[in-house]
């Protein structure tokens, strides 16, 4: 394209009457070449590159990180379903009959998912059994424990749990239900308020990032100075000059996240065994859950926005500012 | 090919640069541009390649006048003019081969075509067996001939040269003139500032002379005659 000298071909791709496929491939095969020679860029100040990539890497460690106890904390809290098991305490004097045909109901009820029934005589058992106080319960002469149909609904969310628990409570031969809610309501509002937290460090931490890239690349355009001003001499466009800026933003990025994704991993296969110890003691069934792969791709993917974000805000404000002073 | 019209230049404080400077290059021409250092010939030159907007009047090249021109297309503007500069201006990291090529790499060329005219330029300044050189490995007048054939490898319709000559023992400068001449016998325009009179006015080239920011001679200028 010339402005002054309409005829002038100027273009190396136009003077060739290049076609557009080709010319597709070339836009693609120059975008790789400069990728790679930014790239090269990163190598050649091997010192610089590795401090930001170290604190980009250690930046994004503590959000990737803590997504991860979220995660685990919340397959903690999947497991313990039971906690939202509904008692149903039997008035006394109802029939035998009466609580099997109750059952029997329940059982049938879609909202459901297990009955089961503890009798007097079990629960004294299991009291006396329990409790330590076998010797002084001989001395009752009647049982005082009624029976209880111990009722897990299908669905274990707090809402629904205490909707079936007010409509259970109002069956004939019910004096009362309890649902162990709060502690259920509790931990909901602990995990809740967890993934808040880390929404909000993360946010922080992310904008540290890109302010870190966006200072980095503002000292590598300084360093670059005088090149820039002969290039924009020589007929450069803004956008010629800052593609390698990008670029290496991009680079900063990958390498930054996938230090994150190793530092991960090694925390975990660090904290594997004293977990597995730890759970092995409360018998639970709890694996620690790593990255997976969606997650992996996606920190990759938010380290590179970040790390193209800050070049791009750095490369705005500073080489449209870099004028030539003078041929 | 390039034409100043009643151009003004004052920097803020009331420094006045340029004071109603008028005068035509046609094209084809070359012409020296001389005068003391402050007398105006670096505004001059830079109102040409857009470093600098004139306060009054109008720049025109090839009839289109600059102050049309947006920001964005400076550079566009500075395709079509090769310009050399006094401290070469090169890039002290890179081969001589990148230097070049750096105007060809900047429009698209690649490949082939872009090593073909590379080793051209060089080859017309005479220094096509220094392509793999680093810039510091090579002596002042070879690092300003690198900066002429980066000038003149998308070749340019316009040359501007800003004291080519000026760090440079006479005979080099000689050398240096006579790359320009030749640039000049195949059509191509071409002003050069110096204020090295002797070799001015040896050259028998029209010349225009500034002093104190007026144009005070138009013409040929006699050997030992000094109109300052």
């Amino acid at each position: 394209m010339s402005i002054l000298f309409s005829g002038r071909v100027t273009s190396g791709a136009s003077e060739h009457k290049i076609g557009i496929a080709r010319r597709f491939v070339m836009f693609w095969v120059n975008h790789v070449r400069q990728a790679v020679a930014s790239l090269g860029e990163l190598w050649r100040t091997p010192s610089a590159s590795i401090l930001t990539i170290g604190v980009l890497g250690v930046s994004l460690t503590l959000p990737a990180t803590l997504h991860l106890l979220v995660k685990n904390v919340q397959q903690v809290s999947d497991s313990f379903t039971q906690a939202a098991e509904i008692s149903l305490f039997i008035k006394e004097g109802s029939s035998d009959t009466q609580i099997r045909s109750l059952q029997q109901i329940l059982q049938a009820d879609p909202a459901i998912a297990r009955v089961s029934h503890i009798s007097k005589q079990q629960a004294l058992d299991e009291f006396a059994a329990v409790s330590g106080f076998g010797a002084a319960l001989n001395y009752l002469t009647d049982n005082p424990l009624p029976d209880v149909l111990l009722v897990l609904p299908k669905n274990t969310q707090a809402a629904s749990a205490r909707e079936l628990l007010a409509r259970l409570s109002k069956e004939r031969i019910v004096e009362f239900g309890k649902l162990d809610i709060d502690w259920l309501t509790r931990l909901d509002a602990i995990v809740s308020l967890l993934r808040q937290a880390v929404l909000v460090i993360a946010v922080l931490l992310l904008g540290a990032v890109l302010l870190i890239i966006g200072n980095t690349i503002r000292l590598s355009i300084m360093n670059k100075k005088d090149e820039i001003e002969v290039m924009k001499l020589v007929g450069a466009t803004d956008a010629f000059i800052q593609r390698p800026f990008l670029y290496s933003g991009i680079w900063y990025g990958v390498f930054g996240g996938l230090l994150a994704f190793l530092i991960v991993e090694a925390m975990l296969w660090w904290l594997q065994s004293a977990i597995v110890s730890v759970t092995s003691l409360y018998d639970s069934d709890f694996s620690l859950q790593a990255l997976s792969f969606v997650e992996f791709a996606s920190l990759m993917a938010l380290a590179m926005a970040l790390g193209l974000g800050g070049s791009y805000l750095s490369v705005r404000r500073h080489i449209t500012a870099i004028e030539p002073t003078g041929p | 090919m390039l034409e100043f019209a009643d151009v003004s230049k004052s920097y803020p404080g009331g420094f006045v640069a340029l004071d109603r400077v008028s005068f035509k290059l046609e094209k084809g021409e070359m012409a020296f541009l001389t005068g003391h250092s402050g007398a105006g010939k670096s505004t001059l030159l830079k109102l040409i390649s857009l470093i600098e907007r004139p306060s009054v009047g109008r720049v025109l090249i090839n009839d289109v006048d600059l102050s049309r021109i947006r920001r964005a297309h400076i550079p566009y503007v500075r395709r079509d003019i090769g310009i050399i500069f006094q401290n070469h201006r090169l890039l002290m990291n890179h081969t001589v081969f990148d230097n070049v090529a750096l105007p060809l790499v900047i429009e698209g060329f690649s490949g082939k075509d872009m090593v073909k005219r590379v080793h051209a330029a060089l080859d017309k300044v005479g220094l096509l067996d220094k392509v793999r050189c680093l810039p510091h490995t090579l002596s002042g007048g070879e690092q300003q001939r690198v900066g002429i054939a980066r000038a003149v490898v998308n070749k340019p319709p316009l040359l501007l040269a800003d004291e080519p000559t000026g760090n440079l023992d006479p005979d080099l400068s000689k050398d240096i003139m006579r790359v320009f001449e030749a640039f000049n016998q195949v059509g191509v325009s071409v002003l050069v500032a110096t204020h090295d009179l002797g070799l001015v006015a040896r050259m028998k080239y029209r010349t225009l002379t500034l002093k104190q920011g007026k144009m005070i001679n138009d013409g040929l200028l006699q050997y030992q005659e000094d109109p300052l």
